[in-house]
């Protein structure tokens, strides 16, 4: 544990001083809040997948957290942080209704609420236009008039937030409760584990913070339309990084956020990948899922003598 | 008071594919107990098949109104074949392995093969939808009394869809290989008491839920272009069908279906501006079953 702990205090410190090196490239500083931006979104879907639940909304909460501010600055004039704030408030309240009723029944009705889920709200965000503005969208001002240093640190706070509570899981009593549930539910309830109750906690601290995420990158890219912040690709993503990197750890998420989404930026702009990138994505996961169920820390960990 | 009768014409019209689309994803989930994320994949795999199948004879055997029905529905035995052994291959090779494993790795593995189809062809075809330009598409029926007009396309696509429903439930209720199906769904340890090879009708079960699949594709195609990107609009709808059916429970999908076409229709016809209630139907419907009756309509077998 001790050990753990001591790498995370290097790591966030080598996070912090960052700008230090980078802060004067506009495209490496970019790069880094959108890293922090998916590490936030990938720690936080692990949390979910621990109590054996497959939460297929975490893109679709980030796209409620763009929209939260971007209608609060719509139609209140507030400000991006408070925005953060109320992104809080909404993703809580949207979280607990969407999770007090599946999370009560077996794994796969939650899967699919939450999958249907996102696609429900972009088809009828679509057919709001006057509220979300259709398929041109919403705009708004940068945050901090577009310096990326300050805004560096906001990301990188939300992403601490996240590392934080997977790190409180893996090394309190809520680490038992949540393998326990992950092997075998009754089993699990027998022995005293609030089963709904730890579900509950954990997708709606967790989708918070996939809330969270999407509100700071909404006014970081100054925009946001119905495809763009409900789109599946990115709660694909949320998924895929775990996987890849190594299910069930906090380390993981972040090792494959940083490799995937790296390899990412460059097929984004090479032919013949471009769109369909996410084909990697897909074929990560298969192969991952069959052959190395632990992620590359897996392996890692085999290979240590 | 004419928009009534037309009202329920179109949404028993919409119920027929929704059917044929959700019944193969509720085998998968019935018998196998696999909630398979890529069943939106297969079926737009399946219009694909159709669809190259149409180009192909369509050309040499003239596009004629006579002939080009029975061109596209040519395609459906075709692709079903096609996909029947794919999912076979599939299931031995993919799912298999991870039956003993968490159901999150399973639904994992099925929602990953998903996203990889579709970037597949994405990029290996096109992300662009292409049409078939079947010449009847817009042709008007007139009803016989009156004032309903329907397309050729929708009554179509309905026949063919309640024919292959129909022809599985036959399978289901009166074959061995039906009834072994149900025997699984029903008490997989049973099944195995009394001498049932398990894995080899979950294996031709998974055949068959993909044989639906691509059948319900070709059927697609008669009313709508193909593109890489329709399965996941194509899937969702059948899921709120099964999770309204009660999983496993095979029977009750037509009902569910009926209700989702049906109340889809009403609402776009009498709800003013009812087309974002329309398409956010099927998710209210998913959560408002799981609130108040989560087994189901149907009784639980």
């Amino acid at each position: 544990m001790r050990r753990e702990l001591t790498m995370w205090l290097v790591a966030v410190v080598a996070v912090a001083l960052l700008p230090l090196a980078i802060g004067s490239d506009r495209y490496f500083m970019q790069l880094a809040n959108v890293m922090l931006v998916f590490v936030a979104l990938a720690v936080s879907w692990d949390v979910v997948a621990r109590t054996g639940q497959l939460s297929l909304a975490h893109g679709a909460f980030f796209g409620v957290g763009a929209y939260t501010v971007a209608l609060a600055h719509k139609y209140g004039a507030i400000p991006p942080l408070v925005g953060l704030a109320l992104a809080v408030l909404v993703g809580t309240g949207v979280a607990l209704a969407l999770g007090a009723v599946t999370l009560r029944l077996r794994g796969i009705y939650f899967a699919i609420a939450t999958l249907a889920f996102g696609e429900v709200l972009r088809t009828v965000a679509l057919q709001v236009p006057d509220v979300t503005g259709g398929t041109i969208g919403i705009s708004m001002p940068p945050l901090f008039e577009g310096d990326r240093v300050a805004s560096y640190y906001v990301i990188g706070a939300i992403a601490l937030v996240a590392v934080a509570l997977s790190l409180t899981i893996r090394y309190t009593r809520w680490h038992y409760a949540v393998t326990a549930l992950r092997t075998n539910e009754a089993v699990a309830a027998a022995m005293g584990v609030p089963v709904v109750r730890t579900k509950v906690l954990a997708f709606t601290t967790s989708a918070v913070i996939a809330t969270l995420a999407g509100a700071y990158y909404m006014p970081f890219i100054t925009h946001t339309d119905p495809n763009d912040a409900f789109e599946v690709s990115r709660s694909v993503a949320a998924l895929a990084f775990p996987i890849f990197g190594g299910i069930y750890t906090t380390v993981g998420p972040v090792i494959g956020t940083l490799v995937l989404r790296s390899l990412e930026e460059y097929l984004r702009v090479t032919p013949p990948w471009k769109e369909g990138y996410q084909v990697v994505y897909g074929a990560v996961i298969v192969l991952a899922v069959l052959f190395i169920p632990r992620g590359l820390v897996g392996v890692l960990q085999r290979l240590r003598p | 008071m004419e928009a009534l009768p037309q009202t329920l014409l179109f949404g028993i019209l919409r119920s027929g594919l929704y059917a044929l689309t959700a019944l193969g994803l509720a085998i998968s989930l019935g018998v196998i107990g696999i909630v398979n994320f890529a069943h939106g994949e297969f079926v737009m795999l399946g219009a694909y098949l159709g669809f190259w199948t149409y180009l192909a004879l369509s050309g040499p055997l003239g596009v004629g109104p006579a002939v080009s029905p029975l061109v596209l529905v040519l395609g459906i035995p075709l692709s079903a074949a096609v996909m029947f052994f794919v999912g076979r291959g599939l299931f031995r090779t993919t799912l298999r392995p991870l039956l003993p494993r968490p159901e999150l790795d399973q639904m994992l593995l099925t929602f990953g093969l998903g996203i990889l189809i579709q970037n597949l062809v994405s990029i290996v075809l096109s992300p662009q939808a292409q049409d078939a330009n079947i010449p009847w598409r817009f042709e008007l029926l007139q009803l016989p009394g009156g004032t309903l007009a329907v397309t050729y396309a929708r009554v179509a696509a309905f026949v063919v869809s309640l024919v292959l429903v129909a022809g599985t439930y036959v399978v289901l209720a009166w074959t061995p290989l039906g009834k072994q199906m149900r025997a699984v769904a029903q008490n997989r340890l049973g099944a195995m008491v009394i001498g049932i090879d398990v894995h080899h009708v979950y294996g031709v079960a998974f055949g068959l839920s993909l044989a639906l699949a691509a059948a319900a594709g070709v059927t697609l195609i008669f009313q709508t272009q193909v593109s890489p990107f329709l399965g996941l609009a194509t899937i969702l709808k059948a899921f709120s069908i099964v999770v309204l059916a009660g999983l496993g429970n095979l029977f009750a999908v037509v009902w569910a279906s009926l209700l989702l076409g049906l109340s889809e229709q009403f609402v776009s016809q009498y709800v003013p501006d009812g087309s974002a209630l329309r398409d956010g139907l099927f998710f209210l419907i998913i959560f408002v079953v799981l609130l108040l009756r989560p087994s189901g309509l149907g009784r639980a077998r």
